[in-house]
This record gives structure tokens, sequence and C-alpha cells, in this order.
């Protein structure tokens, strides 16, 4: 369905990353590794089309995908790398606006489930700011279910995640693979998730 | 199209939440008016014929400065967290955004400004026949203001090393809608042209705003 093609970048005329093809469809789990500096965010940015490659052309359901740029949306949940959480509201709070804005129509029963599982229930009424790293990524990756897409695009999901709450997403992962979902993200980190294929920056 | 309209509703309730978490800032927005003015007062002295007749290019000055304290509030929070991504991901285009953020700016950020203006007025000894014509230039100025803040805040994200410039640039650009603002207390008789240009200017830099503040916010995410 999304298809990268020739995709090459260059910053400061120096070459990072040469001719990647790539196609993500339904139920593939996809993962991108490489050192630091190598790109992996700038590919993720390039496949959001909020970076501009130097060369290639991205397609989306066999159109350009700047012609069918919001439709492409539609179907994308993104979570950087960094807390985009409001640092100042609630967790409560933060949810509400996601849900709203994502125009989500998942139950708040389901997302009270979801915060039992993640052992997010009691700082419900807690501000961001004062949530562990850990527990920020959490409600990070809560995002990927309230907005229920069918893609996810992920930058570092596991960073900062202790080893159990990395097989709940894996879990996660693996169900939404199954349900006809297609997740790419960016690690560092060895899983266990079937993945699908791997690129190496 | 109701989903659109759902969307707008949910951004200014964002908005609104965000402000009134913070809502400190602008209440030390509104303090540094006060005690600026006082500052004049006590600088100039307590005759009134003195202080009314520069009470109203007073008030803009200091209202002018207050506004460029507000700037920080515009983008970079959203910027340095990655909600403008998130937005844009979720079907705010750039330009959109920078719409939304002005409106929010001015509801939450100007419009408590212009709440307390009355007092102000009273404090510099403006007579109460003024005090309309100061709301309505008061008024059109601070979505100007809004407008040419989200254009400097914007061009801001551009540059890390150097905050103040967005600030000059403000400063800058408001001096038309000052000299006309000011001019329009007093020129009764001329109150409609003086009315008009300003009108003229805020609909220039509503017009502007969203191509220049979206280009900027696209590249500033680009170069991010």
């Amino acid at each position: 369905m999304l298809l990268l093609q020739n995709i090459s970048l260059k910053r400061s005329n120096i070459e990072i990353f040469n001719d990647i093809n790539l196609s993500l469809s339904k139920g593939k789990i996809i993962s991108l590794k490489g050192k630091n500096g190598s790109g992996k965010t700038s590919l993720i940015k390039i496949m959001l089309n909020l970076l501009e490659p130097t060369f290639g052309t991205i397609y989306w359901k066999g159109k350009n995908i700047k012609k069918n740029l919001y439709s492409f949306y539609d179907q994308v949940t993104y979570v950087p790398d960094k807390t985009t959480s409001l640092k100042n509201l609630t967790v409560e709070e933060n949810i509400k606006i996601w849900k709203k804005i994502s125009l989500s129509d998942i139950g708040n029963s389901q997302i009270t489930n979801i915060l039992k599982t993640l052992k997010l229930e009691n700082y419900i009424y807690k501000k961001v700011n004062s949530l562990s790293l850990g527990e920020t990524k959490k409600l990070e990756l809560l995002r990927l279910i309230i907005e229920n897409r069918k893609f996810w695009i992920l930058d570092e999901p596991f960073t900062n995640l202790d080893t159990e709450s990395i097989n709940i997403m894996e879990q996660t992962f693996d169900d939404h693979r199954k349900n006809d979902g297609c997740i790419f993200f960016s690690t560092h980190q060895r899983t266990e998730i079937g993945i699908t294929d791997e690129i190496i920056l | 199209m109701i989903n659109f309209l759902k969307k707008l509703i949910y951004f200014f309730y964002r908005e609104y939440k965000l402000y009134l978490s913070g809502f400190h800032s602008v209440l030390t927005m509104i303090t540094f008016f006060f005690v600026a003015i006082f500052t004049f007062i006590f600088s100039i002295g307590p005759k009134d014929e003195i202080l009314s007749l520069l009470g109203v290019g007073i008030m803009w000055t200091l209202f002018l400065l207050s506004s460029t304290l507000s700037l920080r509030k515009y983008y970079q929070e959203d910027f340095e967290n990655g909600n403008l991504v998130l937005l844009h991901l979720r079907g705010f285009s750039y330009e959109l955004i920078c719409i939304l953020k002005t409106i929010s700016h001015f509801i939450f950020v100007q419009i408590p400004f212009l709440i307390f203006l009355p007092i102000a007025c009273i404090l510099l000894s403006i007579s109460i026949d003024k005090v309309y014509y100061i709301i309505i230039s008061f008024f059109l100025g601070s979505i100007i203001l809004s407008c040419l803040g989200s254009i400097s805040s914007s061009m801001n994200l551009l540059n890390n090393r150097n905050y103040l410039i967005g600030s000059v640039i403000v400063i800058v650009f408001s001096i038309p809608v000052i000299i006309f603002s000011v001019g329009l207390i007093g020129q009764y008789d001329n109150f409609n042209s003086l009315i008009n240009i300003l009108f003229g200017i805020l609909l220039i830099t509503f017009a502007i705003n969203p191509w220049a503040s979206g280009a900027c916010l696209k590249l500033a995410i680009e170069n991010n």
C-alpha cells in the first residue's frame, strides 16, 4: 500500500542513504536498524512526507503520496522518539485530547483496561511531568490503541521500557499484524517480534 | 465536514487546556503591563493632564512589549515536543495550524488584556469618553499583533540562536499599527478612515500569516 521507490537523501552534500526501496502492506512488521546518525529518523520523516528526499518517490495506494497525503495520514499513527504528551496536563487530559483530535471511537472501558495492563491506572489523574521516562513512553504507545489506525510508524518504541512492558508491546504488535495492520519501527534493541523484513542503514 | 468542524473544536479545546495550565504566564504578562504603567506614573509624575496626554501612547507601547513576552507560547513548545508534527498528521495543514494558533492566541492571551484595559485607562487618567475608542483600536490592534507574533515566532523556529529577533520583528512591523491606533484617539472626525486603515492592515496580516508562518513551520520541521 505504501511504496518507497529509489529514495535517497543528501544533507549538506553528505549522502545519508541511497536507493532505498521498500513496501509496506498489510500484515507486515518491518524493523529499521542502523547506527546513530545513519538516517533512521530521516527515513521515517520521508515516509511521512515531513522531509523531502533528494531523489525518489513515495506512492500511497498507487498514487504519488503528495496527491493523496491526507488519505495516508488518516491511516497512520506515528510515535516519535521524543515525549509528545503535554507535560503540564494529566494523563487523563492527554488521553482525552488524543481521542478527540483523532476522532477515535474507542470506549473508555477499553482505555481503562489498557491502562491497567500497562500499570498506568494509578497515574490517570497525575500530571505527565510527574511520570518516569518509562511510564511516559507507555503513555505515548497508548496512542497506537486510541487512534486505531492500520499503519504504525514508530521511532525507537522500546527505549526506556522494562522487559515486561516490551513483552506487552511485542504481543500488541503481533495482534496488530494479525488484524491486517502494518508496523514500521526503528530500534537498537533485539526483539522477539515476528519481523517480516529488516532494513539496515 | 462535521468531522472537520469537530477537529477544529477539539483543537481549541486542546489550546484552552494548554493556556489554562500555563495561565500564570498570561497573568505575568498582565502584571508586567500594570507594573510598567505604575513605573511610568512614578517617573512622569501624578499630573492628570500629562498622563491623559501620554496615556494612550504608553498603553500601546506597553501592550506591545507585553505581547512580545507571549511569543514563546505560540509554536516553540509544540515544536520541541513533536506535537506540531502530530497535529499535521491528524489532518491539520501547516497553514490551518497557524490560523488556529493565531485565533487561540487572540482569545487566550489578548482578550484577558483587553478586559483589563479600562483599569489601565483609569490609572492613566484617560477620560471615559475615550475608552470606547481605545477598546476598538486595541481590539483590532491585538489581532494584528497576534498575526505578527505568529509570523515572528514561526521564523524563530528556524533560528535557535537568537530568540529576541522575533520580538524585534514584531516591534518593527507594529509601528504602523501604533501610529494609526494612537492617532485614532482624539481624531473623531477621521475616525472612520483611520479605522479602515487599521482594518486594512488587519486583513493584510491575517492573509499573509498562514502562508508565511506555515512555510516556516514546514521548513523548521524538515530541518529539525
